[in-house]
Formats: C-alpha cells, sequence, structure tokens
C-alpha cells in the first residue's frame, strides 16, 4: 500500500518535471496566476541574504556575499600609485569582475562569459557614479603618492541576480577595507609600518595615521527584476532570467538618488507604472541590505574586541 | 562628468602601480637547530587544521570547499558532459583540469591568470584514480580556484577536487589525498605554509589512494639525500591515509544530513 | 552654472538652456539617414545625428546557431566596431545593449535555427553613440527585409547641473552633464486593422521602454522627466524611418532622407 503511493507520487513528480523542462514558460505562467514562485517564493520576495566580511586574509578588504545560491567574493588590494598632475590629491579604484569557470556550467577556461565585462563596467558606473569614496582619502602626499585600489569580484556560484550580488559583495569589501600604515623610505617609496612600530619609534614618520578606513557616504544598492506580461519578479534566479528575458536593475544609493536604471532590451515594454513599483521596491531592498551590511561590520566590530 | 573622466584617466594612461614592501625585512628563521619553533607553534609533524565541506557550489554537478590553515580553495566538477567538437571518438571518458588563482590570493596582487603548471599536475594526480571506462566519449571537468594561497596549496587542490568529484558521483577507485613535506636544512615539516615554502631547500608531494595503498603522483624537487627521501615518503603516506579518513568522514557527514 | 540658482528661476532657466551649436534644449541635431549602400550586405544603412555617425549592416539569415543559443529561435549576433583601437569594456556592453534591444523588436520564431549577424561600424562619434547606432542597426534590418515586430527608437536625454533635460547631447555636452540616459522606445505600428492606437494594458505601446542605460546618478523624478521628453521626441525619428521605408519600396534604389528641423 505504501510503496503504490510511493510509486504514484514519483511519477506525478516526473511528470512535473518533464513539463518544466517541455514548456518552462508555461509552467511558469501556472505559478504566476497563483503570484508564487517554484521556489516557494512571492514574487516580491528576495531571497535569503548574507554577507560575511573578511573571508580572505591576504587581501587589505573581502567580503562575501550570498544572495540564495549565488555567491560572490570580492577582495581589494591596495598598492602604490603617482597620481595624475590634473588631480594631484586623487586616489584611484580599478574595479573587475570575474566569473572563473568554476561558477556556471556555460564558461569555459579560455573563453570568458560575454555578461563579465559588462558586469566590470555596470559595477565602475555604479561605484563611481554614486560618490560612494571621495578619492581624495586615497591620497597618501600630495602629488607623490596615493592609494590604488584594485577591487576584483570572483563570482563563486551563479544562480542569477549577478549584479545585486557583485555590487553588494564589492560595497562590503569597501567597508571592510583597512588601509595599512605606511611611511616613507629613503629611497622615495611608500613602505608599511607595523602597527606597534609605528607606536613606538618615530624614526619613520608615518604618513597615514588618520587614514585607516574609508568613510562611505552614499552607498548604492542595487534590485534585479525580470518582467513577464503584467508581472514583476522580483530577485530572479538563473532559470527565471533564462525563460523571461526582461530584466530592469534599479540601482538606488542611500540618500534615494537614482544611480543607474538599466534595462538592456527585451520583449516586455517597461512603462512609467511599472519602473516607479520597481523604484518603490528597489528603495525598500536598500533598507534591508543596508541593515545585513550594519550587522555584519557590528559582528566584525564584536568579534575583534 | 566625474565618472567618464575617470574611466578615461584609467584607460588613456594606466598608472603604474607597486606593492608597499615591509620597512624592515623580518629576520630569517633561524634552521641551523633541530629543534627551532614553527611560526604557527605547531610540530613538525603536525598539519594544518582542515576543513573540507562539500556542495560549495550549485551551479555545478559536484564541488567542494577546503580551508587548510589560510589555504582556501574551491573546487567545482562539470560532466560527463559532451566533448569538444574537435575532439575525436574515445572509447573511455576524457578528464579536464583548470587551476586558477584570485587576484589577491597571494601577498602581492597578481594577474590571476591560469596556472598551467598545476593544471597539469592536478590531472596527473587524478587520472588514475578516475574510472574513465565509466563515461565513454564525453569529459569531466574538474576546476579549482584558488581564493587565498597560505602554502602546500596543490595538495589542497588534489584533495579537494577528489571530494568534489565524488560529490558529482564520478566513478572512482579511491578518493584521492595529498600532502606536501618541505625539508628545511636538517628537519622535514610537513603541510608547510607560504613563508616555510618559501625558506625550503626540497620538497616532496604524494597524492595517492590511501586505501589501496596506491600512488598517483610523486613529485620530488630541490636538494635531497635517500635516507631523507625515505623518511619524507613514510611521512607523508601516514599522513595521507590519515587525510583519506577525514575525507570519507566528510562526505559521509555530508550524505547523512 | 551654480552661482545662478538664487536668481530668478527663469534666468537660470535662459542661462543653462543655452547650447554651444544655438540648438534649443529638446532641438534635435539634423538626422539622415542613407540604405542600401552595400552591395554585398543583404542590408545596411547609414544614420547621422549632427557629426555622429554609424554604418549598420545586416548579413543572414544564415543555416545555423552557434552553441549556447537557442536553436528553436533565430539568433542575433552584433559585432562592434570601434572608430579606432580594441573592444573595452563600454564596446562590450554597447553590444550587449543592442543585441538584446534587437532580439527583443525581431520576430524570432520566423527563421528557427538560423544567424543574422548585424555589423555596427562607428564612422564618427560625436556623443549620442548608442541610440545612433539603434537606430542605424533598425534601418539595417528593415533594408535587410528581416520581419519586425516593430521599431525600436533610440534617444539620448541629459540631465544639466540645475536639472534640465536636453535631448540628442554632443560629446561635449555629455561630459559637462550631471547624468544622462539613453533610452529606446518603440514607434507606434500604424496597422491597416486596428482604429486608433494600439494599446498594451491600457497605455500606448510607444509609452513602453524597450531599454534604458544611464550614466551619472540623479534623483527619480528627473529620470521619469527624461523618459517623458525622450518619447515625445522619437516621433520625429520614428517619422524619419518610416519615410525611409516608404520611399524605399516605392523606387528600390539607395536612398537617402535627411531632416533639418
Amino acid at each position: 500500500m505504501e510503496t503504490s503511493l510511493a510509486q504514484g507520487e514519483l511519477v506525478g513528480e516526473m511528470e512535473m518535471d518533464a513539463y518544466r523542462r517541455l514548456f518552462p514558460l508555461r509552467f511558469y505562467e501556472r505559478y504566476l496566476l497563483e503570484s508564487l514562485r517554484p521556489d516557494t517564493r512571492p514574487l516580491i520576495q528576495c531571497r535569503d541574504t548574507s554577507v560575511a566580511l573578511g573571508p580572505v586574509a591576504s587581501a587589505d578588504g573581502s567580503a562575501l556575499a550570498k544572495i540564495g545560491c549565488t555567491t560572490m567574493l570580492a577582495g581589494i588590494k591596495l598598492e602604490v600609485m603617482t597620481p595624475v598632475a590634473e588631480s594631484p590629491d586623487d586616489g584611484c579604484i580599478a574595479i573587475e569582475f570575474h566569473m572563473p569557470p568554476i561558477c556556471s556550467a556555460i564558461v569555459r577556461p579560455g573563453r570568458p562569459a560575454e555578461v563579465a565585462p559588462v558586469i566590470s563596467k555596470q559595477l565602475t558606473d555604479a561605484i563611481l557614479s554614486s560618490g560612494m569614496i571621495n578619492l581624495k582619502e586615497l591620497s597618501l602626499i600630495h602629488g607623490k603618492a596615493a592609494w590604488m585600489a584594485y577591487l576584483d569580484v570572483y563570482c563563486l556560484d551563479s544562480d542569477g541576480s549577478l549584479f545585486d550580488a557583485a555590487l553588494l559583495a564589492a560595497v562590503a569589501a569597501f567597508s571592510h577595507l583597512q588601509i595599512p600604515l605606511v611611511s616613507l623610505n629613503d629611497e622615495g617609496r611608500v613602505v608599511t609600518v607595523s602597527a606597534e612600530l609605528g607606536e613606538g619609534k618615530s624614526s619613520k614618520e608615518v604618513v597615514n595615521k588618520e587614514k585607516r578606513k574609508l568613510k562611505l557616504t552614499n552607498i548604492p544598492f542595487s534590485l534585479s527584476f525580470v518582467l513577464h506580461k503584467k508581472y514583476i519578479l522580483v530577485d530572479p534566479n538563473a532559470e527565471e532570467e533564462s525563460i523571461m528575458d526582461s530584466l530592469v536593475t534599479v540601482v538606488l544609493d542611500l540618500s534615494g538618488r537614482l544611480v543607474s536604471l538599466y534595462k538592456p532590451g527585451g520583449q516586455v515594454l517597461a512603462y512609467t507604472s511599472t519602473l516607479k513599483d520597481c523604484v518603490a521596491l528597489a528603495r525598500n531592498r536598500g533598507k534591508e541590505l543596508k541593515k545585513i551590511l550594519d550587522d555584519a561590520l557590528l559582528d566584525m566590530e564584536e568579534d575583534s574586541s | 562628468m566625474g565618472v567618464e573622466a575617470a574611466m578615461a584617466g584609467k584607460a588613456a594612461n594606466a598608472p603604474t602601480t607597486y606593492s608597499p614592501s615591509p620597512s624592515q625585512k623580518p629576520a630569517r628563521p633561524i634552521f641551523e637547530d633541530v629543534d627551532w619553533v614553527r611560526a604557527d607553534g605547531r610540530n613538525f609533524h603536525e598539519c594544518r587544521p582542515a576543513f573540507m565541506k562539500t556542495g560549495a557550489a550549485n551551479a555545478a554537478s559536484g564541488s567542494a570547499y577546503a580551508e587548510f590553515g589560510n589555504t582556501k580553495v574551491i573546487v567545482s566538477v562539470f560532466g560527463p558532459r559532451e566533448s569538444k567538437k574537435a575532439m575525436l571518438y574515445s572509447d573511455i571518458g576524457r578528464l579536464n583540469c583548470n587551476v586558477s588563482f584570485t587576484t589577491f590570493a597571494a601577498p602581492t596582487r597578481g594577474q590571476g591568470s591560469d596556472n598551467k603548471d598545476f593544471s597539469s599536475m592536478l590531472h596527473k594526480a587524478l587520472e588514475g584514480a578516475i574510472i574513465l571506462e565509466s563515461f565513454p566519449k564525453t569529459t569531466v571537468d574538474v576546476f579549482a580556484l584558488v581564493l587565498e594561497s597560505g602554502g602546500s596549496d596543490l595538495p589542497v587542490v588534489v584533495s579537494c577536487a577528489s571530494l568534489a568529484l565524488a560529490d558529482a558521483g564520478i566513478m572512482m577507485y579511491d578518493l584521492v589525498a595529498a600532502v606536501s613535506v618541505s625539508c628545511i636544512r636538517k628537519s622535514l615539516i610537513i603541510d608547510p605554509s607560504s613563508d616555510e615554502e618559501s625558506y625550503q631547500d626540497g620538497s616532496l608531494m604524494i597524492t595517492c589512494m590511501p586505501s589501496r595503498n596506491e600512488v598517483t603522483q610523486l613529485t620530488l624537487t630541490g636538494e635531497w639525500s635517500t635516507p631523507k627521501i625515505h623518511e619524507a615518503m613514510e611521512l607523508c603516506l601516514d599522513a595521507c591515509s590519515k587525510l583519506g579518513k577525514l575525507l570519507r568522514t566528510c562526505l559521509r557527514d555530508a550524505a547523512s544530513v | 552654472m551654480k552661482r545662478f540658482q538664487d536668481l530668478n528661476s527663469n534666468i537660470i532657466t535662459i542661462m543653462d538652456m543655452e547650447r554651444v551649436d544655438g540648438r534649443s534644449p529638446h532641438q534635435l541635431r539634423p538626422l539622415s539617414c542613407s540604405c542600401n549602400l552595400l552591395h554585398r550586405a543583404h542590408g545596411s544603412a547609414r544614420w547621422s545625428q549632427g557629426d555622429t555617425t554609424v554604418l549598420a549592416a545586416v548579413y543572414g539569415p544564415k543555416a545555423g546557431t552557434r552553441k549556447n543559443e537557442n536553436p528553436e529561435k533565430a539568433s542575433i549576433e552584433v559585432i562592434w566596431k570601434p572608430k579606432t583601437g580594441q573592444i573595452g569594456k563600454l564596446e562590450k556592453e554597447y553590444g550587449m545593449i543592442l543585441k538584446r534591444t534587437l532580439q527583443s523588436i525581431c520576430l524570432l520564431t520566423i527563421h528557427p535555427n538560423t544567424t543574422t549577424s548585424i555589423i555596427v561600424q562607428v564612422i564618427s562619434d560625436d556623443g549620442s553613440l548608442l541610440p545612433c547606432a539603434i537606430n542605424a542597426a533598425c534601418a539595417a534590418l528593415v533594408d535587410a527585409g528581416l520581419p519586425l515586430r516593430h521599431l525600436a527608437v533610440g534617444i539620448c536625454c541629459g540631465l544639466t547641473e540645475s536639472g534640465f533635460v536636453i535631448l540628442d547631447p554632443t560629446k561635449l555636452e555629455e561630459q559637462k552633464l550631471q547624468a544622462f540616459a539613453s533610452l529606446v522606445f518603440p514607434n507606434s505600428p500604424i496597422s491597416v486593422f486596428s482604429k486608433g492606437p494600439l494599446l498594451v494594458e491600457g497605455e500606448p505601446i510607444e509609452h513602453g521602454l524597450v531599454a534604458s542605460v544611464t550614466h551619472g546618478a540623479m534623483p527619480v523624478e528627473d529620470y521619469l522627466n527624461c523618459l517623458e521628453r525622450g518619447r515625445l521626441a522619437t516621433d520625429k525619428i520614428s517619422e524619419i524611418l518610416r519615410r525611409m521605408q516608404q520611399r524605399f519600396l516605392d523606387d528600390g534604389r539607395t536612398t537617402e532622407i535627411s531632416s533639418t528641423q
């Protein structure tokens, strides 16, 4: 009796699985009619999101961000550069997004993913145009030396909404960034000084005693949507992105300014009312993400003290 | 506009940058005595604390994460899947390996490019353990990313890869455990950290299938005397069998949850 | 411009709206479009807005799709050729937006398992490059006779420091702007069947947004304002596209149409 029931269930499940593969859109529409998604989320609910600070000790700042299965590792390495003549007090930020072959079945070694450079560009745009980082804070010696912050974001597991997770990881890495104490040596090169040494002997002057952390203002947070007919699906996973092709990404900073509204085509047209809904959802998500980031920072401070 | 200017500035004349080196080189540790102390306080024959977990990346058929001290690696396995179009028909399956590092894995920033040496070494270490006859005409891809390089990177990658293969359900004769030993002057130290590796006179790595007592790969570099090699091999094989048990426990835990 | 902020708002308007080339804020640069220039291509078009000129060529549909593409649909391939130098991130981004935009206007199920290549050659760039490339590609698709759902019309809207919208900015203006948005709208189809405008969920189809890319941060209201302004201006561009199509049907030879408002 029990076994026959179990078999019956199995057959039912297999049929559903086949239906899902053969008619993915119709399968989704059946769920959407009930305002639900196959992963049991309501349409406007994001997946579980978490941030861990400082997973990589060899980087000056690092963070791991997870949105559902999508996992991003961001690391910052600081190097010294000579600032350009036009802006002698400005540091620089170089941002790169990588999709190594471990993250997805479609990326192979030597054949980089098409979207990787596009996301690099989007990240650079969002971080620089939000004005989150004052480049003056990266200055060391006027006209002589400034920090070049290399931010590299690695996608470890790709399951949709890549840009949202990448931006979250990037922002978290900058808030974790610890600028090392440095001084100038006899040859005019910048060298690091260990903390005790800096305090004790004053043979070499420490250049950046007060500038150990970056002050982040107007932090940008992003939320992606998939549009299908009149439905708005928040924080889509990879399956949803591939079945319904109209993706919209809204980036807002904490002061409510629109940093980016990105819609790269797609069959569904976005009307003003839809866009307003998206912006409102992104605003709420920004508050949520800010809290997640603050909690992670608090946890880190408690651990260190 | 600010963004455009910053972008243009970067593209037009990418400034040359350098990593600030420590103001004082740390004094070279004294290795002359027989009983010097390792920087992390370990015994000579003691491995770093290890953490391993399968199922690290959902997009892959199988994956594993391993952390040995500061060395952190993640390995994904894809397949068996269709071989490249250019490949000829083959009765047995193919194994394709790739190892790369993040740009921030080492103390100075790297390029993050593929490591060809490690890729081919990983291939050789795993090839003998996999039952290639079980997936004819197709390819299994093993991709590793070293998140942080803290020494003994390759052995950690190999052990982690065998876990990921098991997670993907690829048929193997046995799991592959790998351990390396550094020789510094008179002392043999197991599972060296990056600092210790930079001072080593010679290095020996064994990858083996512990339950079958078979070695899949043995590499030896640097200056060695025959008795030292024997001693180092014994040390490695013993550690491998212990690591093998640990790998098995990890798989059993994942299956029982 | 900031120092005028205390004065009467009218004065700000006048000062702010003064454009280098003497255009009014919502005036487009002279448009011109010529089709059927390349004989080997299945369709081609050159589109100019002032000093920004883009040449687009369409080859296909050719048999077969690339790996990882869905063979049940026609595949669109965009090759972006910058004026000089190598393809960077910006070109890759533009290429991807162009590809996705064209995918959304083409009827992909008519020619399954084929690939259509669109080659976009930037001839000169003086601002509003992406919208210009979209218009050129669209004209080339029409010239090639590919079945389209509707046309896509691109327009660049700039936002000045004091929050005014200017249309079709030049490169110099783009650099001075607080932010700018490249927007793509569908044009209003004239159908023989339906009377009156085509409605999608109660709104006319041309009010929908196909693609949007923004540079620089701006208040949300200003973005919506840009949308409104951009939408109004696309009528003019749609008209040119339609006239070009008409002229082409009439004589079937190389045609050139321009508008100098």
